[in-house]
């Protein structure tokens, strides 16, 4: 008899492969080698496995590239929004920096407001067109950092900014530059349209000129790059070319011109669906800082999504990093206060992010969580596992709903032959009434008072009462 | 035919909506009977009802033919010291 090429390994012990799946964080992301990307017709190996050792952060962008994307938000608003970022933040930093528009009193007044706070983390930085008046405010502001339109697409060079020539252009940046040092201000150089440029023939050119003006500087002063990924043209496939490859991007700034992984920063739009993939693939190839904003919200399609740039992190690091992942829910519960949209479909926050419809998927989570819940949603994000009962869910979803309800666990949990007539009334709408709606909580809530009143008077009556 | 067997017969005609006459012990719930998910849940909860048993939900849930579910709930009436 042949011998099998993959035999079976059998067990009467499932393997729960807990070593990635490990229930009480976001899972694992782990590699098993290096990675190799072929550059100029050369393998050039990156280590992924040093994403675990090396300090790469998040920095935010809500009140600057997320509040252009919708009607200003209240000063108070902006300030309970730091001060929860800080929370979620930790005190490690991993959301390092945030970015502030100065140029009216309400920007001004915000800024102070959110530094009175005390919170190391984020550090707020400014944000200001390339124009040398304008470092007065980041001056005045007491910022030390800021970040400056430096754009590096011909689109944007010839086309936008009018420019005669890419020399002129090149001559007026580093102008900006060097006023920037001159305010004692740490340059954020944001090179839009990084993903549309011409790489070899302005973007290196100009990164060159950029390191050497920093050697004459002291180290705090140094320039920062942003890789602005503008129109969302950037893909993270190996063998992509340039100027879309951003593995290329950033091993051309970081290793052949020399920028230094804390001084390069990934920002990111989502008009082709890429966008998060995108930012963490610049962490992965050497750039340390994921430019991202609250719930991705952003110019047009949106940002990298700082929340879910918060769980990946967890996951490449193994570990929370004195991250308070529940802060996400409190974040997205103050946003919808105030007016902002999350589908309910949103990953981590949206209503239905961790809600079953179908009876199939009910039974199982019934069974064990694990089954259809990513991770302990309970624990990291104050969520339960839930179900929405519509005809699909059948008894088995009435069954989780109740126990969820009442809180019941183990042995205490109610079974479906229980809830039988709270499943018989929910399938009777569909069947006999047309229903065409999901039940909601309150006529669920309703029923389980009719139809199962010992339990309601156990473990709600002397709540209700 | 036992008293058990007639009230079982009796309980899933009520149920399922059919003549008790037509109910055969060789019968299967779900593909002859055409008794769906929900009314395989009220079956069970219905035999409790009528026997005044208590079963398990995943043992009771997988008997196919009413003649399997006679000799189950004579069995677990046994069980529970129930007379039938």
């Amino acid at each position: 008899m042949s011998q099998e090429k993959f035999p079976l390994v059998d067990r009467t012990e499932p393997n729960l492969l807990e070593e990635i799946f490990d229930y009480s964080l976001p899972p694992k992301i782990r590699f098993d080698g290096p990675v190799v990307e072929y550059i100029d017709g050369k393998p050039v190996e990156f280590d992924p496995q040093a994403l675990r050792t090396r300090d790469i952060f998040i920095t935010d962008t809500t009140f600057r590239d997320g509040q252009q994307a919708r009607p200003p938000y209240t000063v108070e608003q902006m300030v309970h929004i730091y001060d929860l970022l800080a929370k979620l933040g930790g005190p490690n930093g991993v959301i390092r920096q945030t970015e502030f528009f100065l140029y009216t009193t309400n920007d001004r007044r915000t800024l102070d407001r959110c530094r009175e706070l005390g919170h190391r983390y984020p550090e707020c930085t400014g944000w200001i067109r390339a124009d040398k008046g304008d470092f007065r405010l980041v001056r005045e502001a007491g910022l030390k950092e800021t970040g400056i339109l430096t754009s590096c697409s011909d689109y944007h060079i010839f086309h936008k900014l009018k420019f005669k020539n890419r020399r002129e252009c090149l001559e007026a940046y580093c102008a900006i530059v060097d006023a920037a040092f001159e305010a004692g201000v740490r340059p954020r150089c944001h090179l839009e349209d990084i993903t549309r440029a011409d790489i070899d023939g302005f973007v290196l050119p100009y990164c060159e000129r950029l390191m050497r003006m920093s050697e004459q500087v002291p180290e705090e002063l140094s320039v920062k790059i942003r890789l602005c990924d503008t129109m969302g043209f950037g893909v993270s496939y190996p063998g992509a070319e340039l100027p879309r490859s951003v593995p290329k991007l950033i091993y051309k700034l970081n290793r052949e011109v020399g920028v230094p992984s804390h001084r390069l920063e990934w920002h990111g739009h989502n008009d082709f669906h890429k966008v998060h993939t995108n930012a963490v693939t610049a962490w992965l190839y050497g750039c340390d800082a994921l430019n991202s904003t609250l719930f991705g919200f952003g110019e047009r399609t949106g940002n990298p999504p700082l929340e879910g740039a918060i769980i990946e992190y967890i996951s490449l690091k193994g570990d929370l990093c004195g991250i308070q992942t529940q802060v996400i829910t409190e974040l997205a519960d103050y946003m919808r206060s105030i007016g902002l949209p999350i589908p309910d479909n949103y990953p981590f926050v949206g209503r239905a992010f961790n809600v079953t419809r179908a009876g199939i998927h009910a039974g199982g989570l019934r069974q064990d969580e694990r089954i259809y819940n990513i991770f302990d949603t309970t624990a990291l994000l104050g969520r339960p596992p839930r179900v929405s009962i519509t005809d699909k869910t059948g008894a088995d979803g009435v069954a989780l709903w109740v126990n969820e309800y009442f809180g019941l666990k183990g042995a205490e949990r109610i079974n479906k032959i229980k809830v039988h007539k709270i499943a018989r009334w929910v399938n009777d709408q569909y069947e006999l009434h047309g229903r065409m709606t999901s039940i909601s909580d309150e006529e669920l809530e309703a029923k389980v008072k009719e139809y199962l009143p010992e339990y309601w008077e156990k473990y709600k009556g002397k709540a209700a009462s | 035919m036992s008293d058990v067997a007639e009230r079982v017969k009796k309980v899933t005609a009520r149920v399922l909506r059919l003549d008790p006459a037509q109910i055969k012990l060789e019968h299967h719930f779900t593909t002859d009977l055409g008794a769906e998910s929900v009314q395989s849940v009220e079956l069970v909860a219905m035999f409790e009802e009528e026997f005044g048993i208590e079963m398990d939900e995943d043992a009771a849930l997988a008997v196919q033919s009413v003649g399997e579910a006679v000799e189950f709930i004579t069995k677990v009436c046994k069980e529970q010291g129930v007379e039938v």
